[in-house]
């Protein structure tokens, strides 16, 4: 399988990664720096921004190559992971410039199709998660979207989506818990 | 894994790492966290869980190819500094890199890394210290240059950066610790030993990272929790 193959390559390259191996690095990010500059420039939603996280996010997959492990986690999560919570960090020290627009014309400009390329997440995965997101209430699902995608915290969620900061609390967590029982499933 | 995420028994618990993941918490929720994964192995399964899990969201984004400057300027930022000095600096200090907790491959990775981003070459080491965090993981490794004058603080655990500063104090033996200025998180730093201070980087005395507000504790001693310390060693 085509996303078999790539995920091992992934693997690999890393894995060259963690030995010091700069030419490795430049095959990860052959491979996986247009997924993840999508990634950061949806959370930052600024060209320039996501740049000079993108640049954090491989130095940072240099340095710690050797912590990722092929049997707790897939290549292309781990690396998503990272370019998340690099992006939310940089977020969050900015004071100012948040997209604050009300979820309904977010879901409009996100793009719903799947990446076309390169590496297919494991399309159970996927599959396992969208029959739970199913489960939860519509509003519920939609919160725990928007809040991955675009990196908001409850307080401008819960702007956004019109509600009392309780509530959203409450949707969120609520969703987490029933979405927990059922991916363990 | 399932035992060890079976070992984390308070819903709050699950919820804390479930919420990180997702990304809806502050910068202060996000570092305790993080400091949190450094020692809870539990905790850091239930975060990989959840990572795992809620990945495949990231489909729904489209792949947009960044410009061409950006590799160009990870490329630069990982070339080794002129000179065949530092990698021979480097390899001569990894066997004693080595006797440290954290697993070699790494070590190895993160000297090589850590020194790749550094202009100057790394200072002849006299005097080293470890610095754990509650763990007793090292989170900093400090490489004091000859005289005490100047020392290299590396980070060896991944810390993210924080609203707050991270703030070096020296602690001679049976003193009160002495700044040494701020340091970063996530790369090595040079930090400079005012004067009447070297001669007190000793074998005898410590090194600490506390977390202060930005700019460094206000008062001139530690105000706010310390991460890391250890004590200086003679080579």
């Amino acid at each position: 399988m085509e996303g078999d193959a790539s995920r091992s390559q992934l693997v690999a390259a890393l894995a060259r990664v963690a030995g010091g191996d700069r030419a490795a690095l430049q095959i990860v990010y052959r491979d996986t720096s247009a997924k993840l500059f999508g990634v950061c420039l949806r959370i930052l939603n600024d060209k320039n921004e996501a740049e000079e996280v993108l640049q954090e996010v491989y130095l940072t997959v240099w340095r710690k190559a050797s912590s990722f492990d092929p049997a707790r986690a897939s290549p292309i999560t781990w690396l998503v992971a990272i370019a998340r919570n690099r992006s939310i960090d940089r977020l969050r020290a900015a004071l100012g410039g948040r997209r604050m627009e009300p979820i309904e014309a977010a879901a409009e400009v996100g793009d719903p199709s799947p990446a076309a390329v390169d590496l297919v997440e494991a399309a159970q995965e996927s599959t396992r998660l969208d029959l739970c997101l199913e489960q939860l209430e519509a509003r519920q699902a939609m919160a725990i979207r928007s809040a991955f995608l675009d990196g908001n915290t409850y307080e401008e969620l819960a702007l956004r989506m019109r509600v009392p900061l309780g509530t959203m609390k409450s949707w969120i967590r609520r969703g987490l818990m029933k979405l927990r029982d059922c991916l363990e499933r | 894994m399932t035992d060890d995420r079976n070992k984390l028994q308070s819903e709050g618990e699950k919820l804390a790492a479930a919420e990180y993941v997702l990304g809806v918490l502050g910068a202060v929720e996000r570092r305790q966290v993080e400091r949190r994964l450094v020692h809870d192995q539990a905790f850091a399964a239930e975060v990989s869980f959840w990572e795992e899990r809620l990945g495949p969201l990231a489909d729904a984004v489209a792949s947009v190819a960044p410009p061409d400057r950006t590799w160009r300027r990870i490329a630069r930022a990982l070339r080794l500094p002129a000179g065949a000095r530092p990698r021979e600096n480097l390899w001569r200090s990894l066997p004693f890199w080595r006797s440290f907790a954290i697993g070699s491959a790494a070590l190895a990775a993160l000297s090589i890394g850590a020194l790749t981003f550094i202009e100057i070459s790394p200072p002849h080491a006299t005097l080293m210290a470890t610095l754990a965090v509650s763990s007793g993981q090292p989170g900093f490794v400090a490489s004091v240059a000859p005289g005490g004058t100047s020392m290299l603080i590396m980070p060896a655990a991944l810390l993210a950066p924080d609203q707050r500063a991270m703030e070096l104090w020296l602690i001679p033996a049976g003193d009160k610790p002495h700044s040494l200025g701020l340091i970063a998180p996530g790369r090595p730093v040079r930090v400079e030993v005012p004067r009447d201070l070297a001669g007190r980087v000793t074998a005898d005395a410590a090194l600490a990272v506390s977390m202060e507000p930005p700019g460094g504790s206000p008062t001139g001693q530690p105000t706010g929790p310390v991460i890391a310390s250890g004590k200086l060693v003679s080579l």
